[in-house]
C-alpha cells in the first residue's frame, strides 16, 4: 500500500515536473523577448532594456534561470510576476479559491444533471430530444451560453448579479454556463453505458429476481454505466481550466484564467508556469481520484 | 519669467468651469442638486496592471488613479496648466529652473505631511534602479536635481530648458505618493491599499479579476479650482467592477446592476441614447490620434509617391462610417482635434481622391496588375503589410483595418496585408523592420510628448525610421519653449511636415471614451485636456 502510494507521487512529481519543464520550452521558442513583454506600449530603449534584464537576471543562460527556477520553485518560492510586480505565490494565491469554487460548482452541477438526464430520459421521445440538446450544449461556445444566460437571468429578470465572486447567486450562471457542456457529454456517455448494461445477463438475472425496472436501472445499470464516465474525468479538467478562462472573462470574475492569459500574453514566465505546474498538480489529482473511484464503483477491483 | 498670478487663475478656473462641463457632460437631468452620501457602481474595461501611479500607462487607469493620488499642476481645458497640491510655479529666465510653491494644508492619508521634501522623494525615487526606466529615461531625462528651497518650496533643476517637465508633474506619473508608502510599502510597484496619497478617496480594497473598492477621505479640503465643488467628495463610496466584454456592462447598465460604465461599443449607443432613463457623454481623447505610420525604411513607401496613394485610396470617411456607424471623429493630423496645436488647416487637404492615387501609381513605376487585381512591378507586387498587436487592439481596430484593406485594393490595386499576431510576434516584426505599416494612438496630455517618442529620429517608438534633421529641431525647439504660441507655430510646422508634405502619416479617427449612466447620476465628466473620464470626485447619486 505505501510502495502504490509513493509510486503514484513519484509519478506526480515526474508529471509537475515535465509540466513546467515544457511550460518553460514553449516560452522559450515563442517569438519576442520577455523584455519586449515588461515593456509592452512603453518607451524603449537600450538604457531601459539593460534595466529590465539586470532586474530581472534575464541576461543569464535559459537553461541557468531554468535550473535556479526549479531549485526556487522546489523550495516554494515561485519568485515575482514580471507584469504584475507581486510575489507570484501572492498573485496564484488570491485567484485559486475563486476559481476553485466554480470549477466545484460547475463539475457538481455538470455531473447531477448528466445522472438526472441519462436516467429520466429512457423513452423513445425523451431521449431523442435529450440528445439533440446536449449536442447542442456541446457544440455552442461557452462564450455564447454565458452572455445568453446573462441576457435573459441577469439583464431581463435579474435573478442573479452579472458580477463577481459575491456569495453564491453570483456562482450560478457561471456555473451553469461551464457545466452544461459537461453535462452534455457526461449524459450521452452515461445513457450509452446504460443501454449496454440494460443488455447485459446481470440485468435480466436482476430483473428475473423481482427488482423493479428502477432499481435495476439505479443500483445495477448506473453502476457499470459510471466506469466510462469516470475516465472522462480527465477531460473534465481540461474542460474546467480551459473554460474558467472564458467564463471568468464574460462573468467579470476573479480567478486562474484570466491571469494565465494575461499571463501567457506578456510572457509573463513566473506566473505561467506556477500555473501550469498548478493546472497539473490538479491533473494528477483528478485522475488519482478517478483510480479510487474506480475501486469504489467496480467491487472486483478491489478483489485483485 | 512666468508666473501664474492668482487673478488670472481664477479667472481660467472659472472659465474651465463654465466651459468644461459642456460638451455632452452636462448634469443630468434627473439627478438634480448634488447631494452627500451613497454609494455608487462603476463598470469599468480596463483592469490596471498595477495602482501605483509612478508605474501607470494604460490611459483607461487615469480615472482610477486620481481617486487616490494627485499632482502638483493640473489641465484646464486649453492644454494650460492649474495649480493643484502646489499653488504656482515660475519657470527661470533661461527655463531650466522651476520653482513650485506648495500648500502647506494638506496631507496624505496615512497622516504624513505633504510637503517639499515629499515632491522630493517621489521625483527621486525614479532614480532607484529598476523602478520606472521608462519615465527616467523619457519624461525624466532632462531632469538635473529637486532641491528642497523651504517646506512650502521646491526647485526642479533641468539639464536644459524642457516645457514637458510641467507635463509630466501634472501627469499620473509625476503625482504624490506619500513618503512613507515610498519607503515601506512590500508590493510598491504593485500599489493598492499600501500606497497612501491626498485624493478625495482612499483606496482600500482590491479583488484582482473583479473590483477595487474607495471610500470617501473625509479629510479632503483641496481641490483644484476646475473641479465641480470644494471639501470632500459627494459619494461615500464607489466600487469599480472589471466588466471586460463590453455587451456584458451594458447589460448590467440597463439592469441596474451598475449606475456607470464606460467603453460602449458604437453598436451599443442607440440603444443607451434610447433609453431616457440613461444618459451618454463622449469625450475626444488628447495626444495623438489612430493613425497609420508608413515605414519609409524601405520599398514601397521609400517612394513618397506610394505613400501618397496609399493616402489618396482610402475615403477614411466612408470606411469610419462603415465601421463605426458615424460614432468615430475623423482625424486629419496626426495631432488629436482637441489638443491646443492641432492644425485646423490640414482639414480636407488630402484623402479620398482615386484618380490621384492610381496616377502617383503609375508614376511610380506600379503599372502592370496581377491575376488577382494588384498592382505590380517588375512581377513583385504592391503589398505592404500591417502588424497588430492582440493586446493592444481596441475600438475594433482590426476590424477597421479590413475596412481599409478592402478600400484600398479596391480603389487602387494596393494589398494591405493585415496580420493580428501576439505581442511577441508584432514585436519581433517591429525589430526586423518587417512592416510598411504600423497603428498607433498615444493618450499623451501634452502632445508635444507623443510626438517626440513616434517621430523624433531618436523616438522610442519611431517606427517610420524618419530621420529629418529639420523635423528633430523642431521638436526639440517644442520640448524647450515655454511660450504657447511659439509652440503652437513649432507644432503646426511638424504636422505640415509630416502630414501633408512627406505623407509619412495616414490620420485616421480622434480616439475617444464614452460614459454611459442612469439618469440618476450627476456630476460626470470627462477630464480636461486629457479627454478621458474625470476621477469619482464631483459624482453624485440623486435620489
Amino acid at each position: 500500500m505505501i510502495r502504490a502510494i509513493a509510486r503514484r507521487a513519484g509519478s506526480g512529481l515526474a508529471v509537475l515536473w515535465a509540466a513546467a519543464t515544457a511550460a518553460y520550452l514553449a516560452l522559450l521558442a515563442a517569438p519576442g523577448d520577455t523584455v519586449d513583454s515588461i515593456i509592452g506600449d512603453g518607451a524603449d530603449s537600450p538604457q531601459i532594456r539593460a534595466q529590465i534584464i539586470a532586474e530581472w537576471n534575464l541576461d543569464r543562460p535559459a537553461i541557468v534561470q531554468y535550473l535556479d527556477y526549479l531549485w526556487r520553485a522546489a523550495q516554494g518560492d515561485l519568485g515575482r510576476s514580471y507584469l504584475l510586480q507581486r510575489p507570484v505565490r501572492d498573485v496564484i494565491g488570491d485567484q485559486l479559491a475563486p476559481t476553485l469554487r466554480l470549477a466545484v460548482a460547475a463539475a457538481v452541477f455538470g455531473v447531477v444533471l448528466a445522472l438526472i438526464l441519462a436516467v429520466v430520459t429512457r423513452g423513445r421521445w425523451a431521449r431523442r430530444a435529450s440528445s439533440t440538446a446536449e449536442l447542442v450544449l456541446v457544440s455552442t461556445p461557452p462564450f455564447l451560453i454565458g452572455i445568453v444566460l446573462l441576457s435573459v437571468f441577469s439583464f431581463r429578470f435579474g435573478m442573479f448579479p452579472v458580477s463577481g465572486d459575491r456569495g453564491w447567486a453570483a456562482l450560478v450562471l457561471p456555473a451553469v454556463t461551464l457545466g452544461l457542456p459537461i453535462a452534455g457529454v457526461l449524459a450521452q456517455v452515461l445513457r450509452d453505458g446504460l443501454d449496454r448494461a440494460l443488455d447485459e445477463p446481470f440485468a435480466v438475472t436482476a430483473r428475473a429476481r423481482g427488482l423493479t425496472e428502477r432499481s435495476v436501472l439505479i443500483r445495477h445499470g448506473l453502476r457499470h454505466s459510471l466506469l466510462p464516465a469516470v475516465t472522462l474525468l480527465g477531460w473534465l479538467s481540461g474542460v474546467l481550466i480551459g473554460g474558467s478562462v472564458i467564463i471568468e472573462q464574460v462573468f467579470g470574475r476573479p480567478g486562474l484564467g484570466q491571469v494565465t492569459l494575461q499571463a501567457v500574453s506578456s510572457s509573463d514566465m513566473p506566473v505561467v508556469l506556477a500555473v501550469v505546474v498548478l493546472a497539473a498538480a490538479f491533473f494528477v489529482v483528478i485522475n488519482t481520484a478517478a483510480d479510487l473511484a474506480y475501486l469504489l464503483i467496480d467491487p472486483r477491483l478491489r478483489r485483485s | 519669467m512666468r508666473r501664474t498670478r492668482p487673478a488670472a487663475v481664477l479667472a481660467v478656473a472659472a472659465l474651465a468651469l463654465t466651459t468644461a462641463c459642456s460638451p455632452g457632460s452636462s448634469a443630468a437631468p434627473g439627478a438634480g442638486q448634488p447631494v452627500s452620501g451613497g454609494s455608487l457602481t462603476w463598470a469599468v474595461e480596463t483592469e490596471p496592471i498595477t495602482f501605483n501611479p509612478h508605474q501607470y500607462a494604460q490611459a483607461k487607469a487615469r480615472l482610477l488613479v486620481w481617486n487616490t493620488f494627485e499632482a502638483l499642476l493640473t489641465h484646464d481645458d486649453r492644454g494650460g496648466y492649474l495649480p493643484w497640491l502646489a499653488t504656482g510655479y515660475e519657470a527661470s529666465p533661461d527655463g531650466k529652473t522651476y520653482t513650485f510653491r506648495l500648500r502647506t494644508d494638506v496631507s496624505f492619508t496615512d497622516g504624513t505631511k505633504f510637503d517639499a521634501a515629499a515632491v522630493k522623494a517621489n521625483v527621486d525615487q525614479f532614480a532607484v534602479e529598476g523602478y520606472n526606466p521608462a519615465v527616467q529615461a523619457v519624461q525624466l531625462r532632462n531632469l538635473d536635481r529637486v532641491e528642497v528651497v523651504d517646506p512650502a518650496t521646491v526647485a526642479v533643476h533641468l539639464k536644459q530648458p524642457d516645457v514637458l517637465i510641467l507635463d509630466f508633474l501634472s501627469s499620473p506619473q509625476g503625482a504624490q505618493v506619500s513618503p512613507k508608502s515610498l519607503s515601506q510599502a512590500k508590493n510598491l510597484k504593485a500599489g493598492g491599499p499600501e500606497l497612501a496619497g491626498t485624493g478625495p478617496f482612499i483606496l482600500d480594497r482590491y479583488t484582482a479579476g473583479q473590483e477595487v473598492h474607495f471610500t470617501k477621505n473625509p479629510a479632503y479640503q483641496w481641490a483644484p479650482a476646475n473641479a465641480g465643488h470644494t471639501g470632500p467628495a459627494y459619494l461615500d463610496e464607489i466600487t469599480y467592477r472589471f466588466l471586460k466584454e463590453s455587451s456584458v456592462r451594458v447589460g448590467a447598465l440597463t439592469s441596474g446592476q451598475v449606475q456607470v460604465i464606460e467603453g460602449v461599443p458604437a453598436t451599443d449607443e442607440a440603444l443607451i441614447t434610447g433609453n431616457d432613463q440613461l444618459t451618454f457623454a463622449r469625450g475626444l481623447n488628447s495626444g495623438s490620434a489612430y493613425s497609420y505610420y508608413f515605414n519609409i525604411a524601405h520599398a514601397p513607401f521609400d517612394d513618397i509617391r506610394v505613400r501618397q496613394a496609399f493616402r489618396e485610396a482610402v475615403d477614411v470617411d466612408a470606411v469610419l462610417q462603415g465601421v463605426y456607424r458615424g460614432s468615430a471623429t475623423r482625424a486629419w493630423s496626426v495631432i488629436g482635434p482637441t489638443s491646443p496645436f492641432y492644425d485646423r488647416s490640414l482639414e480636407k487637404t488630402y484623402s479620398g481622391d482615386t484618380a490621384g492615387a492610381n496616377r502617383l501609381l503609375d508614376e511610380a513605376g506600379w503599372t502592370t496588375r496581377d491575376a488577382d487585381g494588384f498592382r505590380t512591378k517588375d512581377g513583385k507586387r504592391l503589398t505592404v503589410r500591417l502588424v497588430q498587436s492582440a493586446p493592444f487592439v481596441r475600438d475594433r481596430r482590426d476590424v477597421l483595418a479590413q475596412a481599409v484593406q478592402a478600400a484600398v485594393k479596391q480603389s487602387a490595386g494596393i494589398d494591405l496585408n493585415v496580420a493580428l499576431v501576439d505581442q511577441g510576434t508584432a514585436t519581433q516584426a517591429l525589430t526586423d523592420g518587417a512592416y510598411e505599416v504600423f497603428d498607433n494612438s498615444r493618450a499623451d496630455t501634452d502632445a508635444g510628448a507623443a510626438l517626440n517618442l513616434l517621430l523624433h529620429s531618436a523616438g522610442a517608438i519611431n517606427r517610420t525610421g524618419v530621420k529629418d534633421p529639420e523635423l528633430d529641431r523642431l521638436l526639440e525647439e517644442g520640448q524647450a519653449s515655454g511660450d504657447q504660441a511659439a509652440r503652437n507655430g513649432t507644432y503646426q510646422r511638424v504636422q505640415r511636415l509630416t502630414v501633408t508634405d512627406q505623407a509619412l502619416i495616414l490620420p485616421l479617427y480622434a480616439p475617444a471614451d464614452q460614459v454611459a449612466a442612469a439618469v440618476t447620476v450627476g456630476g460626470l465628466g470627462f477630464e480636461p485636456t486629457a479627454g478621458v473620464p474625470g476621477r469619482a470626485y464631483d459624482l453624485w447619486l440623486g435620489k
